[in-house]
């Protein structure tokens, strides 16, 4: 294990890719179905995130402001917006649900959204992610732990052929739904929270709608409580879980940090297996495992002469890293945007809470890049190898159908890591061999 | 603070018509119903483009951490593009508790350490604007001991909307750059470009234009802007504001403190970059200058015309409805009017009074000035038989519904249509729409629904 720093120790942050907290609410509100997210700060904030995400998905994105100003901001407690809001929002479209967060704004003034909420008549969730604490990863977690708090209904009896799936929030919509898959491959019946699968997985609707067109529904969001067994991915979702044992003592926990590569693909299977009782899983998964291992050899070469920086949210590089690390590849730095218990896992020469100056300063240390598109600039200046993974991949199109996860995903990810590592060295081999043949 | 822009006052902007009918100015802004950016996006975009000086975001995440390396804003210089960097202070809770003045000084000093920087932007967030710290005494301290400009920038996104973000944004450059140093040289025509960002390098379309008949650029703000010629910018002759509205405040106190006229203009189109770049040489006023420009307008137009001739053919009897935002109501239908296409409506929601006056003039007596696109434009399809819809990505059912090629107008995000040459561009992009067959394919029903 390499050297673990869990801070900066600057005093600014430069080419950040650190996200906020309210980002990573908005997100996890667009996956229940007919959601009107409702940011509770300037309207800057929610026009950053919409197009922010309109780009990454090359989708429209429902959100809506509760639009403080100066002037509201001295004078309102926040209940009279967010009542407004609410009403102004009422009189054109009819949402399932209002989710209702903070910003860094309105978290100074120290707002009650807990009591503003309750003059809502309407259903709404409310969630406190000021965007000066954690980041996208953790006001993910934050509104999946809320939802529950306040949705699901407390139950004592367990369906046990019912299983709850918490993604983390770098799960793109494409892979939520893999993983659905895969585990109603079991025979189980399985409902993800949030459920990106069928609001921003990219399709084309009837018409265009002004709320989040799909996703989990209130309803069922109500009967959650009934699951016999909780699955959470991911460190940030530890705590959402948590929250739906409450719900039903009788649940049963199964804890993931990621499902990438073939270790952690088939610790799920071992725990599903045991579930449903099953000795062997389906032929499918079975096929799948051999292909994986099949492309594990395949790309072994490639991968094992080269050294990685993987960038992103805690959950995500975590699983990224193990994947990688299985067929040889070196981390030279597993980059986070923000501190999680995760880091301490991660198998690298070195991890650290930082930005994309610290990212360059290191750029001796890998030659092939995982990271959003900001890490596109600093592949092309030092000539690196470039995957593009995480939030914001803007400019590309096809990000929610990327899947990297279990057996098949991780086939894909380890293939189109594999021949970027070899174009890479075929592009700066070739720009040596011009500059000897210059100087010859 | 005398530094301190008075917002009440920008909002009362004498050179916009709309205020002689409105109490509210542009400010205001409704719970649950708004759309659009905040104060401190329109600084953002107006100062950013200065590359050689850094911009340092005193705030938390979401306002730079969402928002950095976005616009596609174009620069000679020759250094590190700061443009396209992100600095933030991403203030913790611990700064909001016992205040950031302290991490921003450091912020300050590492910037100036690391990155050799012209100047500092400092630009204060709705947070750092709550918890009260004072980022005018701190910049002044800064500026002291580094020796290089370190200019506050109050547009906290609550104070409005990125209009009003750009005004605050001019009103931090006039306060704190401008006059600020002398020019080498001047000459007779010398001009100030204002509301030019340079994004995708318009400005370039018509700059080596200016150029040749011997006007000089002094300076800009801001696209490919240097902080030293916006200093020196008091010396100009002339303050051409393009295509923005938002900074009009600016050039009309220059005009109040420097004595300096300023005309209105826009580069998209053919007539309207002919009439730009007249306009320009008449406001100089030098007969020798008007007699050469006009010789260079007919001399470009002329060689445009020859390269439109293939693209005329086939947009001959096309026509187009426009739904676009502000300014492009007008500048855009323009633009499809040089190329042969007719715009049987424009979109004048987000219009200010002057836009709407100007599209109902490039749009004539039949055109439909849409003032709720979303509902009208199929219908208007329908009526006017349009092969063509510009709008945005929002718009794309309305296109597959009704069977007709879409353009998205942001395309221009990513392409220059500035400029003769950028109207090839835009010739070119909507060729390929008219040509290309996605949305009758993808409007096709599936078997088990024949």
């Amino acid at each position: 294990m390499g050297e673990v720093s869990h801070r900066t120790e600057k005093p600014l942050q430069v080419n950040p890719i650190r996200l906020s907290q309210p980002m990573g609410a908005v997100l996890a509100f667009l996956g229940v179905d007919r959601c009107m997210p409702l940011m509770h700060g300037g309207m800057g904030c929610t026009s950053f995130s919409k197009v922010f995400f309109t780009r990454h998905f090359c989708e429209p994105i429902a959100i809506q402001t509760t639009a403080v100003t100066d002037v509201t901001a001295i004078l309102d407690g926040g209940d009279s917006s967010i009542v407004e809001a609410v009403q102004n929002i009422t009189k054109k479209v009819t949402p399932s649900l209002i989710g209702l967060h903070t910003t860094g704004l309105t978290e100074t003034k120290g707002d009650d959204i807990r009591g503003a909420a309750k003059q809502v008549n309407f259903p709404i969730v409310y969630v406190n992610t000021a965007d000066y604490e954690g980041g996208m990863e953790s006001g993910w977690g934050k509104t999946v732990k809320a939802i529950i708090e306040q949705l699901v209904e407390v139950r004592s009896e367990v369906r046990t052929d019912k299983v709850v799936l918490l993604p983390h929030v770098s799960m793109q919509p494409i892979e939520v739904e893999k993983l659905k898959d895969f585990i109603a491959m079991f025979g189980l019946e399985v409902v993800a929270l949030p459920d990106l699968s069928t609001s921003l997985d990219g399709h084309l609707g009837e018409k265009q709608s002004t709320l989040s067109s799909g996703g989990v529904s209130v309803e069922e969001i109500f009967c959650l409580g009934d699951a016999g067994t909780v699955i959470s991915i991911g460190a940030s979702m530890q705590f959402s879980a948590e929250a739906l044992l409450k719900k039903n003592p009788g649940m049963q926990h199964i804890h993931l940090d990621h499902v990438q590569g073939l270790a952690a693909t088939d610790t799920l299977v071992e725990k599903l297996l045991a579930v449903t009782g099953a000795k062997l899983p389906p032929l499918g998964i079975v096929r799948w495992r051999k292909r994986l291992q099949d492309v594990m050899l395949d790309s072994h070469f490639a991968l094992g002469q080269t050294r990685v920086m993987v960038a992103g949210e805690p959950d995500f590089i975590a699983g990224a890293c193990q994947a990688l690390s299985e067929v040889g590849a070196r981390i030279g730095l597993a980059l986070s945007t923000v501190d999680s218990p995760q880091l301490d896992s991660i198998e690298a020469a070195r991890v650290m809470v930082g930005d994309l100056e610290d990212a360059e300063k290191l750029q001796a240390e890998y030659d092939l890049v995982i990271g959003n598109v900001h890490t596109e600039t600093l592949a092309h200046r030092f000539g690196k190898a470039l995957v593009l993974r995480g939030f914001p991949c803007w400019e590309v199109v096809g990000n929610q159908l990327k899947n990297d996860l279990l057996y098949e995903g991780g086939a894909y990810f380890l293939c189109e890591a594999a021949n970027a590592a070899e174009a890479g060295r075929m592009n700066s081999h070739g720009a040596e061999c011009r500059v000897l043949s210059a100087e010859g | 603070m005398a530094n301190k822009p008075k917002i009440r006052e920008l909002l009362d902007e004498s050179g916009c018509a709309h205020n002689k009918t409105k109490t509210s100015g542009c400010n205001a802004t409704v719970p649950g119903a708004t759309t659009g950016g905040c104060a401190f996006e329109g600084a953002q975009i107006s100062l950013f483009p200065y590359a050689d000086a850094a911009h340092l975001v005193h705030g938390p995440m979401t306002c730079v951490g969402a928002s950095w390396e976005t616009r596609l804003t174009r620069t000679s210089w020759p250094g590190r593009d700061l443009t396209q960097m992100g600095f933030t202070t991403g203030i913790s809770i611990n700064d909001v508790v016992f205040g950031g003045e302290e991490k921003l000084r450091a912020s300050i000093d590492y910037i100036v350490e690391h990155y050799a920087p012209q100047a500092v932007f400092v630009y204060s967030t709705c947070v750092t604007a709550m918890i009260g710290d004072d980022i005018d005494a701190v910049c002044r301290q800064a500026q002291q001991d580094h020796g290089i400009p370190m200019v506050p920038v109050h547009a906290p996104g609550f104070v409005g909307s990125k209009n009003l973000g750009s005004r605050l944004a001019g009103e931090a450059v006039l306060t704190n750059l401008i006059g600020t140093l002398e020019p080498e040289v001047t000459t007779p025509f010398d001009i100030n470009l204002i509301g030019e960002y340079n994004v995708t390098g318009d400005m370039w379309q018509y700059t080596p234009l200016l150029e040749e008949l011997g006007i000089r650029v002094l300076s800009t703000l801001s696209g490919d802007g240097r902080v030293a010629s916006i200093r020196t910018a008091h010396r100009a002759k002339l303050n051409v504001l393009v295509c923005a509205k938002s900074l009009i405040s600016m050039p009309r106190k220059m005009q109040e403190q420097y004595g300096i006229p300023y005309v209105s203009v826009s580069f998209y189109g053919k007539r309207d970059t002919s009439a730009g770049i007249l306009a320009i040489a008449e406001a100089l006023g030098n007969a020798d200058l008007i007699g050469r420009t006009r010789q260079l307008i007919a001399r470009e137009e002329a060689r445009l015309e020859q390269q439109l001739i293939p693209y005329k053919e086939i947009f001959r009897g096309k026509k187009a409805v426009l739904n676009t935002g502000g300014n492009k109501s007008w500048s855009i239908a323009s633009a499809l009017q040089d190329l042969g296409i007719e715009v049987v409506a424009t979109s004048v929601k987000k219009a200010t009074e002057v836009d709407k006056e100007k599209a109902r003039q490039y749009l004539g007596d039949k055109g439909v000035l849409m003032t709720n696109p979303g509902a009208q434009q199929a219908k208007i399809i329908d009526e006017t038989g349009a092969d063509l819809l510009l709008a945005g990505g929002r718009s794309l059912y309305t296109a597959i519904k009704k069977r007709i090629a879409f353009a998205d107008v942001n395309q221009e995000k990513k392409k220059s249509y500035g400029g003769y040459a950028g109207l090839l561009n835009l010739a070119e992009d909507l060729k390929n729409a008219l040509e290309n067959p996605v949305f009758k394919n993808v409007a096709r029903r599936a078997p088990w629904e024949k």
